[in-house]
């Protein structure tokens, strides 16, 4: 999957440091299981426009922790890496 | 009419507090098992309220009700196929929006509902204030404030269930409104689908259908194809004017519409200090802290669950042996009096001596840490090194239960999503050294050639898991999965819930495992007093002897292992007439018979259990390798280390 971003500012949410947010632009994730998780983000709230602020990153490169809509949750840094958000400025 | 009966459906979202509720209302008169050909677990109970009896089936904890699990596959079809009179919706109070999301689906379905605004306890300790008579009112259902920890709210619960269910409205339940483009194709797609009868309501078809729901687009393509052909052709529509799927424009939507409607009910006060909860769950999850404690923690667990269980169970064979001067007088000392007491009894208490001072405290613990939400932050800082087996951080915690027993372990992989993570995850837990392979190597290897031996058979054990679980995972079709969890805010866990939990669990092993031990104990007795073993020793001589350098009459007490592991040791030093066994083994061989018990086969008991869960096929195929395994691993080892040495 291509990584080259149109719009200004749209990044990886792993490229977000902690406490840093972001719009959710999109969820990128092939067919077959990524397809199941994609609409797994979807159902726990990442869904397109959606302001995410990243809590915490696993050490030794495991999951991401984030607040979304009032509830935190934890994303593999995999799966973390599809979800592309709109950075916010500070 | 003399008996009147109800049946209720408690639907929600995970951690919200829905087991607190069932148990609170079934008490003991519950009953778990699968959902049918499903490993889904499903709960039921009854209870007697107001002179109703009512079944309670408590509904898998989920986000959506789409099918792309099974968990949201059985619940949809079950509130559309068996109707219960009216479904609770347990939503959680501190996480509304996503709780709502929920809500909106199962209103979708056109079911009869209320709900139970739960952990409101909680919400208020984050600064929430929520006008649950506003939320009744925008959302045309009654809405009950409760803190099932405390009872507080369950009987009005109650009360207002049956009281919807007395009234028995035929009115729809307002339905989201999802923007102009859908809506209009929405309206056409129902238009065309008059007349056809099917499960699920024709909006709801409609909805699903556009989001290109699996399940629905079978089922419903094969009443009525044309109708999926015109949905697939609309949701392209809908793709090309919004630049997303038309899966994830719903999505939005919906999920707008439940954000519309938090925003107007609850009020957001945010404490001003981080509260203790969050405190501790950032140290619960540092870098440094987060690992200490973990380590921490598992030490503490596995000492004190190692020696309270060691003592008790000290206690209990000495106590239950103490009846056999009685068996003996009764049955006599001839063959049947062997066959009841050395077969049937010793079985039992076999079985006894695990179960209590092992089992009971073990799932006591992982309930206490599974409702206070400990263990989803030990998924979080274990998903890492889970992933280079091809599973993530849940895997970690069947894994655990292992070192204590493999039954309940094997079970605990149903909380994998999908089913060759739940194949994945039961395969490396089986080769998990539980309490009783902790036996044999701390009473052979550890008490004859000392602890850094034992640690390193340990050690050695930790490898072999992982690199067969990579290998698996290589081997086994399918793609890595990722995780995606839910961290919920830290508890004070229900006691009484533990207890309840604990006390269904041990039943299920009870019921799993009992009889295989019985039965097998009975079988190897009558092989025993039929003279059966010794030529069973000399058939496998090739292999214990050969092959692995062993005595012959290993051969037999590795066949008892397959009962109860440490039995392998114990019947060791019953044929041998020792139990100094420095005396008939050399230290080479204490290591082969240590390693080879401890790899050689998932006893009987975490057989059955893999045999409920994924069939017959893939357990003999796990048996079948496992044993194969220990062998090679027994006889390289039996070389190596006589070069060694």
């Amino acid at each position: 999957m291509k990584r080259e971003n149109s719009k200004k500012n749209e990044v990886a949410l792993t490229a977000l440091r902690k406490g840093e947010a972001g719009t959710v632009s999109s969820v990128r994730a092939g067919q077959g299981i990524g397809r199941v998780f994609k609409k797994r983000l979807l159902d726990m709230g990442l869904t397109p426009g959606t302001k995410v602020t990243v809590v915490k990153s696993a050490p030794f490169h495991g999951p991401i922790e984030i607040n979304v809509r009032g509830s935190r949750l934890a994303v593999g840094r995999g799966m973390a890496g599809r979800i592309f958000v709109e950075k916010e400025k500070k | 009419m003399n008996e009147k009966k109800l049946l209720i459906a408690l639907a929600g979202n995970a951690n919200v507090g829905k087991s607190v509720i069932f148990n609170y209302l079934t008490g003991l008169h519950q009953h778990i098992g699968n959902w049918p050909g499903k490993t889904v677990e499903r709960a039921e109970g009854t209870l007697r309220f107001r002179g109703y009896t009512i079944d309670i089936v408590d509904l898998p904890g989920i986000y959506s009700l789409s099918t792309y699990s099974l968990e949201e596959l059985v619940s949809r079809k079950y509130i559309a196929v068996e109707r219960p009179d009216i479904v609770i919706n347990v939503v959680d109070a501190s996480v509304l929006e996503r709780n709502l999301f929920f809500t909106l689906q199962l209103m979708e379905l056109e079911t009869p509902m209320v709900i139970a605004l739960n952990q409101m306890d909680i919400a208020k300790g984050k600064g929430i204030q929520i006008d649950s008579a506003a939320l009744e009112t925008m959302l045309e259902v009654p809405v009950i404030p409760t803190v099932a920890v405390k009872g507080v709210g369950i009987d009005k619960l109650l009360e207002k269930a049956i009281e919807a269910v007395e009234k028995g409205s035929n009115e729809k339940p307002p339905q989201v409104m999802y923007g102009e483009e859908v809506e209009k194709r929405l309206g056409v797609l129902v238009k065309k689908m008059k007349g056809i009868q099917f499960v699920y309501p024709p909006r709801y078809v409609a909805i699903k259908l556009l989001e290109g729901d699996k399940e629905i687009d079978q089922e419903f393509g094969r009443i009525a194809p044309d109708v999926v052909s015109v949905a697939k052709k609309l949701a392209g529509e809908i793709e090309r004017l919004h630049g997303h799927g038309c899966s994830t424009v719903m999505t939005s939507e919906r999920y707008e519409a439940a954000g519309c409607i938090a925003r107007a009910t609850q009020k957001l006060v945010p404490p001003i200090k981080p509260t203790s909860e969050e405190r501790l769950h950032d140290l619960t999850t540092h870098k440094v802290t987060g690992y200490a404690i973990l380590i921490f923690s598992l030490l503490a667990i596995f000492y004190s669950i190692f020696t309270f269980g060691d003592f008790t169970s000290g206690l209990l064979s000495d106590l239950l042996y103490g009846l056999e001067p009685f068996f003996t007088g009764a049955f006599g000392t001839g063959i049947i009096g062997a066959l009841v007491w050395g077969g049937i009894m010793e079985g039992l208490i076999a079985g006894i001596t695990i179960v209590l001072p092992y089992i009971v405290p073990f799932y006591i613990i992982l309930f206490f840490l599974e409702n206070s939400g400990y263990l989803s932050r030990i998924a979080f800082l274990m998903d890492n090194v889970m992933h280079k087996m091809g599973l993530h951080g849940k895997a970690f915690i069947p894994m655990m239960l292992g070192f204590g027993c493999n039954v309940p372990a094997c079970l605990g992989c149903r909380i994998m999503e999908t089913k060759r993570e739940k194949l994945l995850a039961a395969f490396v837990t089986t080769l998990v050294p539980c309490a009783a392979c902790t036996v044999i190597i701390l009473g052979l290897v550890g008490r004859f050639l000392g602890l850094q031996w034992a640690l390193a058979i340990y050690l050695f054990d930790l490898v072999i898991i992982f690199a067969l679980g990579r290998l698996a995972f290589k081997v086994v079709p399918g793609e890595s999965t990722a995780l995606i969890m839910e961290m919920h805010t830290y508890r004070w866990p229900h006691a009484k819930t533990i207890l309840q939990q604990t006390w269904f669990r041990v039943a299920e092993f009870i019921k799993i495992a009992f009889p295989l031990i019985i039965v097998g104990s009975f079988a190897l007795k009558l092989a025993d007093v039929s003279g059966a073993l010794e030529n069973v020793a000399a058939v496998l001589s090739p292999i214990t002897v050969v092959w692995l350098g062993l005595p012959a009459i290993t051969g037999v007490t590795l066949i008892f292992g397959v009962l109860r592991k440490e039995l392998s040791l114990v019947m060791l030093g019953a044929l041998l007439g020792t139990t100094n066994f420095a005396l008939v083994l050399s230290p080479v061989q204490m290591v082969v018979f240590t390693l080879v018990a401890m790899l050689y086969i998932p006893c009987i008991a975490t057989i059955a259990a893999l045999v409920k869960d994924f069939g017959w096929k893939k357990s003999l195929f796990i048996t079948g390798f496992e044993i194969a395994f220990a062998i090679l691993v027994g006889g390289i080892a039996f070389r190596l280390l006589t070069l060694l040495t």
